[in-house]
């Protein structure tokens, strides 16, 4: 049972990851980066490239480092060239972003399914009340708080966090304000990209790579990111534990439903309230 | 309408009669083209391949009508297309209806469930609504795809025509000849429908809550039901084109739900110019001859289609159609 | 029976702590023109959203024709007769002119558009996109809206907003001229006094959410609580 829960965390974990960087974006762009779930899977196979050299850490270092280059790239020449447009407009360009990413690390690495190793630091299990399990997710479980942690602290106490967060409230508030906010987007962007970049290579050990593998989960974070309230920080963390949870019970004990399940949760919250649980922008 | 109380007041109410007739016309016009098709000699392949980029076109007119009358963007349209394609397989296959009485069921029931679903769906606006389309429809394809004893789960499921439909040879249905032909007329009368539709009153109304919602309500109107309608209809036209495709490819599979096959639907209508009735066909026919001609780079068409996406979102945001009406205006004004 | 076309009896609506509306009790007779004014902030257009349906959380009752619509939409409410106009400007910028005119006006006659169409200057412009109009010519459509389907009771929220005095002053003979023949009850917030002045019959006066005084032009004017509060050195 707590097992269980402990995988649950797992996959919570690394949705929070992919769904606080759309979060991110959001904030600051008003757009919800299709790209980002392509943008996972690119960072899993960069971080996949270099740990076949045999350096796991560098590959960890080097994906994010890359994704970040992305994100920037991403924001200067699309979000700041689109962002008087129609929102719309700039995700359908991260949809044919996707598209192409998808496209090119096909080609390059082909579609076959790949194993990506677990660290030899992180190798094996441990004993949590008498059952194994696998050091590696617990390592995951570490990554996910701490960035948690480093990012509420980061909007709370810094003051490109507070920025970032008056931001996420209502865009209006910073250009009143007089602050640069493309320089501001270019940072917030490329951590975003960056987290997706993170989360890529962190869930490689657990899901197998394929060109497709961003696809699922991206759902799976937009659903975090819509039950959680566009915008919002707090209610992406809180959904992605409650979608990690329902995932893997689910998957545990009501296979046939385990995943419709979040998107039965996902509707039913909208109709509760269109803005999702903590959100108040539409 | 009494033309004595018009006036002079406004010139523009005479014309507005003579523009749905234009639009009948050139309706029936195309009709009659359509017979021509498959006597030009296209191959047969060819004929096979035309016949799927009708059955796209039906679904990118679906997915377009939905963004021009309610200005919503769908990333899972593809459901309701599943959903008409899965309906008339399943009746069929085991014998639970007989053709007709399945493809009446196989239009109302996506129909239906698209009117209910619009009534929730419709208060999302922009980002978050296709956001949550895409969720709902790939939910569709889950079940599809799991559920072994519906249709065979993943692996997709075949089905054989029943001998007679409404009393004309089935196996026909499945000739390229005349499946062009027939995939030909109804699209042309779905877009002659949806275009009497945009100017009616109805669809008047509909494009004025999708402009401002607010002001609608404090003029009248209750701004629930025209939206779900509207998503209704369109799920009509999505639900035919997976009925037609179901029929003649006499198979089912749950990739006719997956949201790559929305997104290719809402790219095909933005190329084509999703603001026009006739644009989002337009769309998908300019991509399919694009894939004809780009037939050696067949592994990157995703990318080649993006790329295209790209383009046309950055240089011609209305799309092919807005394009050419932009031209003919700045020449009219010469 | 009463011959109040629309009544709201003590209505009260705070934001947090602030209090917007101040059991406020307001009444015009059919067929006249009341004018709403008082200074930024007395709860002018709160009370517009509250009688029109357009606020939430508010207290008290509104009736119209002696009917209680408190719980009533605001469609509910237009197709009870009730209609109104917006401050800011609240068109539809896709549908041309004539397009909306004629969905506003569900249940006329062709003829009562062309009428509001050719009495407002919009008749050129009858198919021309409304968010590609001149900023004046939306503010006559945003009226227009209102007044096709000849509501029995409109509720105008500064229809001459950002206006120049000789657009303000035409805005308002055309509305003078369309109510009186149409015999609609206005209640009117203007903050240009010339306006309100040169068209109503009586003037309601508010402050800081509450009713100062009531009465006809001239007699507010005189009022001396009114001056103090509000008209100064304008009176």
């Amino acid at each position: 049972m707590f097992i269980q829960i402990l995988n649950g965390i797992v996959y919570g974990g690394l949705l929070y990851l992919l769904a606080v960087g759309l979060v991110l974006i959001f904030g600051l762009r008003e757009v919800v980066n299709f790209a980002h779930g392509a943008l996972f899977m690119l960072g899993a196979y960069i971080g996949f490239a270099v740990s076949a050299a045999g350096y796991w850490w560098g590959g960890l270092v080097v994906s994010m480092v890359a994704m970040a280059i992305v994100g920037c790239a991403l924001d200067a020449t699309v979000f700041r060239t689109l962002r008087k447009q129609d929102h719309i407009v700039t995700v359908l360009v991260t949809f044919g972003l996707m598209l192409i990413l998808e496209t090119v690390v096909t080609a390059i690495w082909g579609k076959a399914y790949l194993r990506y190793p677990v660290p030899p630091l992180l190798a094996g299990t441990v004993d949590i009340f008498g059952e194994p399990f696998p050091v590696y997710r617990l390592f995951v479980i570490a990554v996910a708080v701490a960035i948690a942690l480093s990012l509420t602290a980061w909007l709370r106490f810094t003051r490109i966090g507070l920025y970032v967060r008056a931001a996420s409230t209502d865009p209006r508030i910073t250009s009143i304000q007089g602050i640069n906010v493309d320089s501001l987007s270019l940072i917030v962007v490329g951590l975003g990209t960056a987290l997706a970049g993170l989360s890529g290579v962190v869930a490689g050990p657990l899901l197998s790579l394929s060109p497709t593998m961003g696809n699922y989960i991206l759902i799976d974070s937009f659903i975090v990111v819509v039950i959680g309230g566009l915008g919002s920080f707090a209610g992406a963390f809180i959904a992605a534990l409650l979608i990690g949870q329902i995932h893997n019970f689910g998957a545990v004990y009501l296979p046939w439903a385990a995943t419709i399940l979040p998107f039965l949760l996902m509707v039913g919250i909208l109709i509760w309230r269109p803005t999702g649980f903590a959100g108040s922008r539409t | 309408m009494n033309p004595t109380a018009q006036g002079t007041l406004a010139p523009s109410r005479p014309r507005t009669a003579n523009k749905a007739l234009v639009v009948l016309l050139i309706g029936a016009a195309a009709l009659v083209a359509g017979f021509v098709l498959p006597w030009i000699g296209f191959a047969k392949i060819t004929l096979s391949l035309l016949a799927q980029a009708l059955f796209d076109a039906l679904l990118a007119t679906s997915v377009g009508f939905l963004f021009l009358q309610n200005g919503r963007v769908s990333f899972g349209q593809a459901a309701f297309f599943g959903l008409g394609g899965y309906a008339f397989g399943i009746l069929v296959a085991r014998n639970l209806a007989g053709p007709e009485l399945a493809l009446l069921l196989a239009l109302a029931i996506p129909t239906l469930a698209a009117f209910l679903l619009g009534l929730v769906v419709a208060r999302v606006t922009g980002v978050a609504h296709a956001m949550l389309t895409l969720a709902v429809g790939q939910a569709f394809y889950e079940v599809a795809f799991r559920w072994r004893e519906l249709a065979m789960g993943d692996d997709g499921m075949s089905f054989t025509l029943p001998s007679k439909f409404f009393g004309f040879s089935a196996s026909r249905l499945q000739d390229p000849g005349v499946m062009v032909v027939l995939a030909w007329s109804i699209l042309v009368l779905v877009l002659v429908s949806l275009t009497l539709f945009t100017r009616s009153r109805t669809g008047q109304i509909a494009a004025a809550i999708r402009d401002n919602e607010e002001r609608a309500r404090f003029i009248g109107y209750s701004t629930t039901v025209p939206p779900a309608l509207v998503y209704a209809i369109a799920a009509f036209v999505a639900a035919i084109a997976g009925v037609l495709q179901a029929v003649y490819n006499g198979y089912i599979a749950p990739q006719m739900f997956h949201w790559s096959l929305s997104g290719f639907a809402l790219i095909m209508s933005i190329i084509g110019g999703a603001k026009f009735v006739i644009g989002p066909a337009v769309g998908a026919v300019v991509l399919f001859y694009i894939k004809d001609v780009a037939g050696q780079f067949a592994e990157y068409w995703p990318a080649i289609v993006g790329g295209i996406l790209v383009v046309v979102t950055l240089t011609m945001p209305q799309g092919i159609i807005g394009l050419a009406v932009k031209q003919w205006r700045r020449r009219q004004r010469r | 029976m009463t011959e109040l076309a629309i009544e709201g009896v003590r209505l009260s609506r705070r934001f947090g702590g602030f209090t917007a509306l101040d059991a406020v009790d307001i009444g015009v007779k059919r067929g006249e023109i009341r004018g709403l004014i008082g200074p930024n902030g007395a709860g002018k257009s709160t009370l517009i959203d509250v009688l029109s349906g357009r606020a939430v959380n508010w207290d008290g009752s509104v009736r119209l024709n002696g009917e209680d619509v408190s719980r009533l939409t605001p469609q509910e409410r237009r197709k009870r007769g009730m209609a109104r106009s917006f401050q800011r400007t609240n068109i539809f910028p896709d549908l041309t002119v004539e397009q909306q005119l004629r969905i506003a006006s569900w249940a006329v006659e062709e003829a009562e558009i062309d009428e509001v169409m050719s009495e407002f200057g919009l008749v050129a412009l009858a198919g021309v996109p409304a968010g590609e109009i001149s900023y004046g010519d939306q503010r006559r459509l945003d009226l227009a809206l209102a007044l096709v389907g000849r509501p029995s009771v409109l509720l105008l929220d500064e229809p001459a907003a950002g206006l120049t005095m000789e657009e303000s002053l035409g805005l308002a003979r055309t509305l003078r001229d369309l109510v009186t023949r149409w015999n609609v009850t206005v209640l009117l917030v203007e903050h240009d006094m010339q306006v309100v002045f040169s068209i109503c019959d009586r003037i309601s006066v508010l402050h800081l959410g509450r009713s100062l005084s009531e009465g006809t032009c001239a007699e507010v004017r005189a009022n001396p609580t009114v001056i103090a509060a509000y008209l100064g050195t304008e009176a």
